[in-house]
């Protein structure tokens, strides 16, 4: 008998290193005479968008085009230190720090446009310095020529520190993290009873990142954290026996494959933080936190069994669903 | 060509172009294409079939560059990611990619496009379910698939 | 890892002269998807490798009036495509399309699937179902025949002489009316290993009676077989529910051996009990 239930997970999630461990990032920014920028720092961009996500950010506030800025990460020999790629803090912790960078060498282009222009208040967009009264503007090429030419700064360091105070030792309270992320996920699932075998039909993710400052990839971590989530529920194992793990290769290790995904929809709550960019938090571990939750939730409210071990693979369910039928029927006797 | 006398003559043609290079006959594809021919776009993931990262196109099918013997592949035409565009002509199906955000590590990329474009190729129409059935031999971690999913749906129009 | 020698026959004579001579120590390649991991996990330490795969009288598939002729070197994805097996045995399609992904059916083979002799092989219980006939030859002994359900003494382990080769399947058409299903349940949904698969190939009369019934189960354990003391039951009869239970009881009652018993016996009376259900109901 196949049938269908559905559950909701919810998470919240310190990020970053918390309880007063190193939270650092820094950055570096250097303007060139031809009005490119580098952006130098040590995140390691594996594929989440970081390099992306960074040069975002530069053209956001220099209102450069991303064909004129170089992200180079991470080469120990040239960027600075900004943690490890890790803890679902890259935007927040790694984008501040680029963002301080970018900011600093605003303040600088900015006071050499003001004299060049003779005018404050100026916006800085589509590749230009304009006075918003006037209309009078430089290019951000000549502008960049000019700031080489009176001999300025034109190299900034950015650092942001999400390092916190801690807890109190005893009471556990006081400053664990700095910001924390917010998501709810409904998983809805059909359960084989006579196999064991779970499908996941369809999973609606609702994760506050704070801001999303590319929401295609927001979604894109969030797809793939459900689908983590969901092996993690239901098929991933590892086994270890007296502290030896057993053979894994791709072949035993069940990861999803495209014939197992669900259908996937990804709502982005914004409540800006005021601490990120923009407001932005993080999403890259959220992402896969509350699915086996949901999940496990929905298999409960389809055949009312509550799976209290991983995974939740048709060995086990099964196992659980014959437990609960002799009890069944022994209590009917 | 001078053959060391372990190794056996192999001659096949590689994105279009006749390829001669002397193999051991334990040899994968695999190993041949990137250690051989410098073709290191095809991925080599698990060696044993079950990830699909080394998925290159021989004679119009689909199939793990591991699992193929390279002396079977003596007069074949062999088509890898590197043959499928380049960066100045992206292939439709790697610009949709790109466009829909179905690349993140990149690992399993070439693999999935090399399957999606035999599968294009047999199917240029296809459902959703197809599809999912066209690249079920790729696995990835990272995306869940859906975006890849949607890119080949989109390439496909 | 250790090296071979590669042999690509030019003929079929030429295979069987090259086998002959080198029996003890010589592994056949087809498709190589079962081979090539076993391989490199340096299970066969093979000194001559043969190379069968491009072999014209290996592959293709044929019809007499009666029977259908598959060559040994017909991929998965042939199977699937060919008008021939989708008219008459379209149980070896629903059993291929199994078969872990696209470019794993696109290399691996029938004839492989038969002769690695894995208890979890998911195409040959099919041709079992279908009373399939497997052609050998050799040189010295010339040719042979044996039932499908005699390709394999013990896991891994298939009856074939060390100089002798699969060089045909032969099978039945189907008669019109014919109805087949099979089911295989594994980990996830593509690219696993069954835990169990089910074969069923059925045909009633214009009564309803049934008057041809073969059931196969596979990966349960060592070796599939047709389990005829279940078909006994539904033989001759208009099912009904209670004999579709008769019939799973018997079936589990007469199947020794089964690995991880206290799962896949309960899930196996379920499959069998939907399977044959489905079956029937179509009308």
């Amino acid at each position: 008998m196949k049938k269908r239930g559905i559950g909701i997970g919810s998470m919240y999630y310190g990020l970053g290193y918390g309880y007063s461990r190193p939270d650092i990032a820094s950055a570096t920014i250097e303007l060139c005479e031809d009005g490119s920028v580098i952006v130098r720092t040590g995140t390691v961009d594996f594929g989440q968008g970081s390099d992306t996500l960074f040069c975002q950010i530069v053209a956001e506030e220099l209102g450069v085009t991303p064909d004129n800025i170089q992200i180079v990460t991470p080469d120990t020999a040239t960027t600075p230190d900004a943690g490890p790629t890790s803890a679902s803090r890259v935007a927040y912790v790694g984008g501040n720090a680029v963002l301080n960078a970018t900011l600093a060498l605003k303040r600088t282009l900015n006071d050499v446009a003001e004299s060049i222009l003779g005018e404050k208040k100026l916006i800085f967009l589509n590749r230009e310095v304009r006075a918003e009264t006037s209309g009078k503007c430089i290019s951000f090429t000549d502008l960049a020529k000019a700031c080489h030419l009176r001999g300025v700064q034109i190299v900034e360091t950015g650092w942001f520190n999400n390092t916190t105070d801690d807890v109190d030792p005893h009471t556990a309270q006081g400053d664990a993290y700095a910001t924390y992320c917010w998501a709810t996920q409904l998983a809805e699932v059909e359960v084989d009873t006579e196999t064991g075998k779970v499908e996941v039909l369809r999973v609606v993710a609702a994760h506050d990142v704070g801001r999303a400052l590319n929401p295609s990839m927001v979604e894109a971590q969030i797809e793939g954290g459900v689908v983590m989530g969901m092996g993690y529920a239901l098929t991933e194992e590892i086994k270890q026996e007296k502290g030896y793990r057993g053979e894994i290769s791709l072949g035993e290790y069940m990861i999803p494959t495209s014939l197992d995904v669900p259908s996937i929809e990804s709502c982005i709550v914004e409540v800006p933080v005021p601490t990120g960019p923009y407001g932005a938090k993080g999403v890259g571990e959220p992402a896969l936190i509350p699915t086996a939750p949901a999940i496990l939730n929905a298999i409960c409210d389809a055949i009312g069994i509550r799976i209290t071990e991983l995974p939740g693979n048709q060995k086990n369910l099964h196992r659980l669903i014959q437990e609960k039928e002799k009890k069944t029927m022994g209590s009917e006797n | 060509m001078q053959i060391d006398e372990n190794k056996t003559p192999l001659r096949m043609r590689v994105n279009g172009r006749p390829v001669a290079v002397a193999v051991e006959p334990i040899w994968t594809l695999l190993r041949v294409l990137r250690e051989e021919l410098g073709l290191t776009g095809t991925k080599k993931g698990c060696e044993q079939g079950d990830c699909g990262a080394c998925t290159v196109i021989m004679n119009g099918k689909a199939v793990n560059a591991c699992l193929v013997l390279a002396l079977q592949a003596e007069s074949k035409e062999i088509e890898t990611i590197e043959g499928l565009g380049t960066p100045d002509k992206l292939h439709p199906l790697q610009e949709s990619f790109v466009k829909n955000g179905a690349v993140q590590c990149g690992f399993c990329t070439p693999g999935t496009l090399m399957s999606a474009a035999a599968f294009l190729r047999e199917t240029p129409n296809p459902k959703i379910d197809e599809i999912k059935r066209a690249i079920s031999g790729n696995l990835c971690r990272c995306t869940g698939y859906v975006k890849i999913i949607d890119a080949i749906g989109k390439a496909s129009k | 890892m250790q090296n071979f020698s590669f042999h690509s026959p030019a003929s079929l004579e030429d295979a069987l002269t090259y086998l002959s001579d080198h029996a003890e120590t010589c592994k056949i390649i087809a498709g190589g998807t079962d081979l090539i991991p076993n391989l490199r996990a340096e299970k066969l330490h093979p000194r001559h490798m043969l190379n069968v795969l491009e072999l014209e009288e290996l592959g293709g598939i044929s019809e007499t009036e009666n029977m259908i002729r598959i060559g040994p070197t017909t991929t998965f994805t042939e199977l699937i495509e060919t008008t021939l097996i989708n008219r008459f045995l379209p149980l070896l399609v629903k059993a291929s399309s199994q078969v872990g992904g696209p470019q794993i059916r696109n290399r691996g083979t029938i004839g492989g699937n038969i002769c690695t002799g894995s208890p979890a092989a998911d195409v040959l219980p099919a041709v079992i179902a279908l009373d399939g006939e497997l052609e050998l030859q050799s040189e010295k002994n010339g040719t042979r025949r044996i039932a499908a359900s005699e390709a394999v003494q013990a896991p891994y382990n298939p009856n074939l002489e060390p100089d002798e080769l699969l060089t045909g399947i032969f099978a039945h058409k189907l008669k019109p009316g014919t109805r087949c299903a099979y089911e295989k349940v594994a980990p996830r949904n593509a690219m696993a290993r069954a835990f169990m698969n089910l074969s069923i190939v059925l045909y009633r009369d214009e009564e309803g009676v049934i008057s041809d019934v073969r059931i196969v189960p596979g990966a349960m354990m060592a070796l599939a077989r047709r389990i005829t003391v279940a078909e006994e039951v539904l033989a001759g009869k208009k099912p009904d529910k209670s004999l579709i239970t008769k019939a799973a009881e018997t079936l589990l009652g007469d199947l020794k051996g089964v690995w991880i018993p206290d799962y896949k016996i309960p899930v196996f009376r379920n499959i069998f009990k939907r399977l044959l259900g489905e079956l029937l109901s179509e009308s």
